[in-house]
């Protein structure tokens, strides 16, 4: 399959956001991810244009109006944009990025929504825990939060809503479903995902030449840990 | 050498270190930050003889009072948060420069309505900026030393102001004040997006990428909530139409973009929004609206009006210009400051 030409329009006078679908596809997002990684060269030389933020299947790519015209910056875009119009195999779309292992304490004290997770679906916790360390996810792209990273596809038997009101405070390091995504709480935060688990590795340090552990395009592996 | 200038006596309500913020980080999920009002920002620091993109305190409705440890000149601008020297009861207009002496306390107690006598004071808005004399020392964290609450990195530990902070400067310049700084008072009236009351005028937006209800968002009065902060404005008023909009893919966002949550009342993102969001857009605050958006207070009623994409880079093009206009005048006069100087004046 091939990705196709994608929808360029305004958000507001000084960004365009150019959208390749509106699924959670990992084609889309090898795409998306393709054109964010384009812009990003252009906006390190040209700083007519900022820095774009890649999502599912989307880039939003900023510029400032009063140094470029926004047709001229429509065009440019337009043509960074041609050159990721080509078939993405999602094994390709999923390699580019590095392979991160992730070691999870799931359920107790680390994971409260293990136990009330494996019940909505009819599992054992230890079917959860199986279930959700048998694959690999990619990392669609950071949000949220610094350092955010939405992750997935989950396997379609842990597809699970958030919780009716989130928590005030999610420690660092827990481990969230929500919908087809998983991820991990850089830090402690407001949040209203299920908690499953939860890992002492690092995910967001400022001191670090790249800050977040995980980026855009990553394949993650969680691995139960005692 | 850094130097300690203000020692924090009272934080305020809401005081942090910003500047321009990180916009090179979106990528990382990490907000844009800055100060809110970057017009007012960039103001306080030419005031005050620095870069525009220099660090200042943003201050919020009840501002912080400070220690003068070290003798310095600050600039100040934005809303006028009552600024006064203890000692003297002399007033600290925001949109001048003022010397401040080692030893004076200096208070921002908030804008008093009817004690001011400035018919103005206390209509453009809810945030004051203070810069001083060479900038703040505040250490940069991916390439700003703005404060980012929600994250706990950025300007003091990330955290605002509290009690018995010292505030540093950047260099022996900021503890150098010269007479005739005293009283620099901004040097324009053209272009300065404050030059008339904020909230007598509807801020500009453009279409969004779902703009149903568009018609209905420059039609109806609103008011800005009170859950309203450096990450968004709620606003109140009769809710948008929702119909057939649920939750879209997220998306990146931007600063002005209104999003429509299911309910129908709108929020506008501010600074501190998050990078992405799923939300229906209806409009986007174009940029030469920014300052007077980042400045509206909780309870402000606001109004929007639609205009071109064209409308709206002619507005920010105007207003860069008049920005530039006032950062050589200001260093013109810093010019003859000098000049006066060597000549043992």
């Amino acid at each position: 399959m091939t990705v196709t030409k994608p929808r360029i329009e305004p958000l507001g006078d000084a960004a365009f956001l150019v959208t390749f679908g509106e699924r959670i596809d990992l084609e889309l997002n090898g795409a998306a991810t393709a054109l964010a990684d384009a812009i990003d060269v252009i906006a390190a030389e040209d700083r007519r244009f900022g820095r774009p933020i890649a999502a599912y299947a989307s880039v939003l790519v900023p510029f400032d109006p009063a140094a470029i015209e926004a047709e001229t910056a429509r065009e440019v875009v337009a043509r960074a944009a041609s050159g990721v119009e080509r078939p993405v195999r999602p094994s390709h779309a999923g390699a580019r990025g590095s392979l991160v292992e992730i070691p999870v304490r799931y359920g107790g004290p680390d994971g409260p929504d293990l136990d009330e997770v494996a019940e909505l679906h009819g599992l054992s916790a230890a079917g959860v825990v199986e279930l959700h360390a048998s694959v690999e996810y990619r990392v669609f792209f950071l949000g949220f939060a610094p350092g955010f990273g939405y992750l997935g596809p989950l396997p379609a038997e842990l597809v699970t809503p958030r919780r009716a009101s989130p928590r005030e405070r999610v420690p660092a390091g827990s481990v969230g479903i929500a919908g087809e995504q998983t991820a991990v709480y850089p830090f402690a935060m407001p949040g209203g995902w299920r908690l499953i688990g939860r890992t002492e590795a690092w995910m967001w340090d400022v001191t670090r030449e790249v800050p977040a552990r995980l980026v855009t395009g990553d394949r993650v592996r969680f691995v139960p840990a005692p | 050498m850094s130097l300690a200038v203000l020692g924090v006596l009272e934080p305020g309500l809401f005081s942090t270190i910003q500047d321009r913020g990180r916009p090179d980080w979106t990528r990382f999920g990490v907000p844009p930050g800055g100060a809110c009002d970057q017009w007012s920002v960039a103001a306080a620091n030419l005031l005050a003889g620095n870069d525009a993109g220099a660090a200042a305190v943003e201050m919020t409705i009840v501002g912080a009072t400070f220690r003068v440890v070290a003798a310095t000149t600050i600039g100040l601008a934005g809303a006028d948060l009552g600024g006064v020297i203890r000692e003297t009861g002399q007033r600290l207009e925001p949109g001048r420069s003022h010397a401040l002496a080692e030893g004076s306390t200096v208070a921002f107690p908030g804008a008093v309505p009817g004690a001011a006598p400035d018919a103005a004071a206390g209509t453009l808005g809810c945030r004051g900026y203070l810069a001083i004399s060479g900038g703040f020392d505040a250490p940069l964290v991916l390439g700003s030393a703005s404060t980012l609450v929600s994250a706990g990195f950025g300007g003091l530990d990330g955290r605002p102001l509290r009690e018995g902070d010292l505030l540093r400067g950047r260099s022996v310049a900021s503890v150098a004040p010269v007479a005739s700084d005293v009283g620099r008072a901004w040097p324009i009236d053209d272009g300065d997006p404050f030059a008339k009351p904020n909230a007598e005028r509807p801020l500009r937006v453009v279409r969004g990428p779902s703009p149903a209800g568009i018609e209905a968002l420059v039609t109806n009065a609103w008011r800005v909530g009170s859950g309203s902060d450096r990450v968004g404005l709620r606003l109140v008023g009769d809710q948008l139409p929702t119909a057939g909009r649920g939750e879209l893919l997220s998306h990146g966002v931007v600063f002005g973009a209104i999003q429509v949550p299911s309910g129908g009342s709108p929020i506008v993102l501010l600074a501190d929004h998050q990078t992405t969001g799923g939300y229906p857009i209806v409009a986007v605050v174009i940029s030469a609206d920014h300052a007077r958006l980042g400045q509206l207070r909780p309870g402000a009623s606001v109004a929007f009006a639609e205009v071109s994409l064209d409308d709206a880079r002619r507005a920010l093009i105007e207003q860069r210009a008049a920005l530039s206009r006032a950062a050589a005048i200001l260093r013109e006069d810093a010019g003859w400051d000098a000049l006066w100087r060597s000549a043992g004046g």
